[in-house]
């Protein structure tokens, strides 16, 4: 059994360190819900496990299947087993929903799947994630609503199979309904055996995908790791418990830094950004 | 809304052998479409329209020629109702210097005018997406957009993207969008964090950029080259 081991993980973004030695585990079969108040560091792990760029890991490491996969770009993790579903998914200019979604799960393939296969693989996988299957030719995410979006990241989980899935915050912007689905979606994949490692700031999808471990994140560090009875606690309580407690302060939310303006934003700044380099 | 006489709307395909100077006018009603394609060697063009009362033009230019120098359009927007679609993709390479001035005048009211300008600049080249949309005094209830995208693939490569608006009216509707980068390193980690390699995810970002330019042609064999063009240059 898969299992990705996270060991005195520290994490900079634009030399801020963000995470401070984090330790975690989450092994295949089973579902790690991680709580933490916002501007802790959750997104910030889950990226780092994922290899964005923009995220430097200066020490630690993260182990899955006993290979250190620090050194891998974040295709060969993909590959190897395990699946990001990111809270704001990018919107692709002009790439075709269903093209993107061709190369990726070829990438995971010895041999590409037939236009037959493809197909009807794709029609399976929008059906179940109630998503009219008329969006499979629209661009990647563009114009997207919140939901569509988060939904659209349910789909390619299902498509890629992953080991252990990793959802940032997949529930936000969900109605009831698209919340149902998701879960859906989310327990039938732990059936199949996956692992999880979920990111939510409410009980409703935890109730819903039965966690089975329950890890807090506070400055930079994990603080409390524990059973789904603290999911509970969380919900009723929030984050005071723990400075009375354990006698941990909960230091001030700290502003995330911007994004880098890029394509889809304005000549100008992108100008002012790279004279600044 | 009664159909267009047939004798009143033109489609215009040029591949490769474009005049350098050409003006065109749609008339009262009419349309124009005006496809361009080039593959091989160009020269400075300068193409004029002028569109009069509920007249259309559309035009669209697949540009994979080796060149250096200005193309440049000049729209004008005569009639009430009229309105103006261009779309252009381009690719430079080398060390091609090219320049794609595109500007249109509204004239009249309620007139509607899109640009869209997307290029790719790779090796040592300079792509240029420039132009101006102007509205006149009087030609109130206006649309006007400008878009001017340029990825820059290489870092010896660059590219400039200045769409100017210059508006002398209140009640319009007039925006512009102008980038000029590299691919986007969130693009990039979207794709590749799912097993997409980092050179294939270049590759169907780029592609995202110039093939929407395929969906104005119709003819199937003319498409063909201009996907051959776009996926042999990346």
């Amino acid at each position: 059994m898969a299992t990705l081991t996270i060991q005195n993980l520290h994490v900079s973004v634009k030399g801020n360190e963000i995470l401070r030695g984090v330790d975690l585990e989450v092994k295949e079969g089973e579902t790690l819900a991680l709580l933490g108040p916002n501007g802790h560091g959750k997104s910030t792990l889950l990226a780092a496990i994922m290899g964005n760029p923009a995220y430097a890991v200066t020490e630690g490491s993260v182990v899955f299947e006993g290979r250190d996969i620090l050194s891998l770009t974040p295709d060969k993790r993909s590959l190897a087993g395990l699946f990001l579903a990111m809270q704001y998914p990018s919107e692709i200019p002009g790439l075709n929903s269903a093209d993107f979604l061709k190369a990726a799960i070829n990438a995971h393939r010895q041999k590409p799947l037939s236009l037959f296969e493809f197909y009807n693989a794709l029609q399976k996988a929008y059906s179940d994630m109630g998503i009219p299957f008329e969006m499979s030719k629209r661009n990647l995410n563009e114009g997207f609503s919140g939901g569509e979006k988060k939904r659209n990241e349910m789909l390619q989980m299902k498509l890629l199979a992953p080991r252990i899935a990793i959802l940032d915050e997949i529930d936000s912007g969900l109605d009831v309904d698209a919340m149902g689905i998701v879960a859906a979606a989310i327990r039938q994949e732990q059936k199949r055996g996956a692992g999880f490692l979920v990111v939510s700031h409410y009980a409703r999808l935890y109730d819903l995908i039965n966690p089975t471990q329950s890890a807090i994140l506070i400055n930079g560090r994990i603080v409390v790791k524990g059973g789904p009875e603290i999911i509970q606690r969380i919900d009723k309580e929030g984050y005071e418990w723990i400075k009375t407690e354990l006698g941990i302060p909960v230091e001030k939310e700290t502003d995330a830094p911007m994004n880098s303006v890029s394509i889809g934003a304005c000549a100008t700044k992108v100008r002012m950004d790279d004279a600044k380099k | 809304m009664m159909p267009k006489n047939s004798d009143l709307s033109k489609e215009i395909t040029y591949v490769d052998a474009i005049p350098e100077k050409a003006s065109f006018l749609v008339p009262e009603e009419g349309s124009l479409k005006l496809l361009l394609a080039s593959f091989g060697k160009l020269k400075d063009l300068e193409i004029e329209v002028s569109v009069k009362k509920n007249g259309t033009f559309q035009g669209a230019f697949a540009d994979f020629s080796s060149f250096s120098g200005k193309v440049i359009l000049n729209v004008r927007l005569l009639g009430e109702g009229a309105s103006c679609d261009w779309h252009l993709a381009s690719m430079a390479s080398k060390e091609e210097k090219k320049s794609f001035l595109t500007s249109v005048i509204h004239e009249a009211p309620h007139t509607t005018a899109r640009m869209s300008n997307y290029g790719i600049a790779r090796e040592k080249s300079f792509l240029t997406f420039a132009g101006t949309s102007e509205i006149l005094h009087g030609s109130r209830q206006s649309v006007t957009r400008q878009d001017a995208k340029i990825i820059v693939f290489d870092c010896t490569a660059d590219g400039l993207a200045s769409p100017i608006l210059k508006i002398s009216e209140n009640d319009v509707d007039a925006s512009h969008a102008a980038v000029v980068g590299r691919l986007n390193e969130e693009h990039l980690f979207y794709l590749e964090s799912r097993g997409i390699g980092e050179e294939e995810a270049k590759r169907l970002i780029a592609l995202g950029y110039l093939k929407p330019i395929e969906n104005f042609f119709s003819d199937q064999s003319l498409v063909a080259r201009i996907d051959s063009a776009i996926e042999g240059g990346i």
